[in-house]
């Protein structure tokens, strides 16, 4: 119990902080192999990133490990995508999270710990293409 | 073709397997073990491997983009994950026209499992041009 509140408490601090950011350039090869993997033959492809490719570009590194003391696993709630501008092969993207929210709720099968990140993702001319928000739960 | 409430988005059906996990693993780069190691995932109260709930977001972008084609140009997306899925069995991707405002378009997006229950919500805002 003192574990898990104080992994709350511990996360809820950083709320707002932005994480580290990482940058990546978007390759032909990786977005080819990224639309095999999803099945999506469409030819637009080739060149342009389909809606969900910005997860795979770059991993956003929060450092979490410690949500880790809370519950046994790892669940995707959900994620929503704003998208500004075209992602391109050859692209250089940044992209940067940062902890939006954290909370707890009671479920019927026990306590979930809601993680809520934020990402921005940038292109080599500073300029916003997409913002991603994702809702992370432990339980 | 006008844009009407209530039209319903020509359905996708997605067949994932375990194949195509690993390779959804290896192309994103989440290598959580729910997704491809059977003993693990069962260690976590799962019935096997699930599939990512990003590869179930990336069936439904298929559906929107198939038929937004080069009519417009997608705006926001938002997928909410209700259920577990597994592989080897067909994933039936569906949507309506949600709402429509001058040129810009809501779509109610949604994924089914075999028996019909909507595993995976969402919305799609979309401009026309």
């Amino acid at each position: 119990m003192s574990t898990a509140t104080s992994v709350v408490e511990r996360l809820r601090a950083r709320i707002g902080q932005p994480g580290p950011s990482s940058a990546a350039t978007v390759e032909a090869g990786h977005l080819k192999r990224f639309v095999e993997a999803i099945g999506d033959p469409n030819p637009r492809w080739t060149k342009e990133a389909p809606p969900t490719f910005l997860v795979a570009l770059t991993p956003v590194s929060m450092h979490m490990a410690e949500a880790e003391e809370y519950g046994k696993g790892w669940l995707n709630g959900g994620n929503r995508f704003e998208y500004f501008e075209p992602v391109k092969v050859g692209d250089r993207i940044t992209a940067t999270g940062r902890i939006a929210d954290v909370y707890e709720k009671t479920g019927g099968s026990g306590n979930l710990l809601f993680i809520i990140v934020e990402t921005d993702y940038v292109n080599q001319d500073g300029r916003t293409v997409a913002r991603l928000r994702g809702t992370t739960i432990r339980r | 073709m006008t844009i009407q409430v209530g039209q319903e988005l020509p359905e996708l059906i997605k067949h994932p397997t375990t194949r195509q996990l690993v390779q959804y693993a290896g192309a994103q780069g989440d290598f959580y073990e729910i997704h491809y190691d059977q003993a693990f995932a069962k260690s976590v109260a799962l019935p096997g491997v699930i599939l990512h709930g990003l590869l179930k977001a990336a069936f439904l972008g298929q559906l929107v983009t198939d038929w937004l084609g080069d009519r417009g140009t997608l705006k926001a997306f938002e997928v909410s994950y209700r259920g577990i899925d597994v592989p080897d069995k067909p994933y039936r991707c569906r949507g309506r026209i949600a709402k429509v405002d001058g040129d810009q378009v809501v779509l109610e997006i949604w994924g089914e499992d075999p028996d019909g229950q909507r595993t995976t919500l969402g919305t799609a805002t979309v401009e026309m041009n």
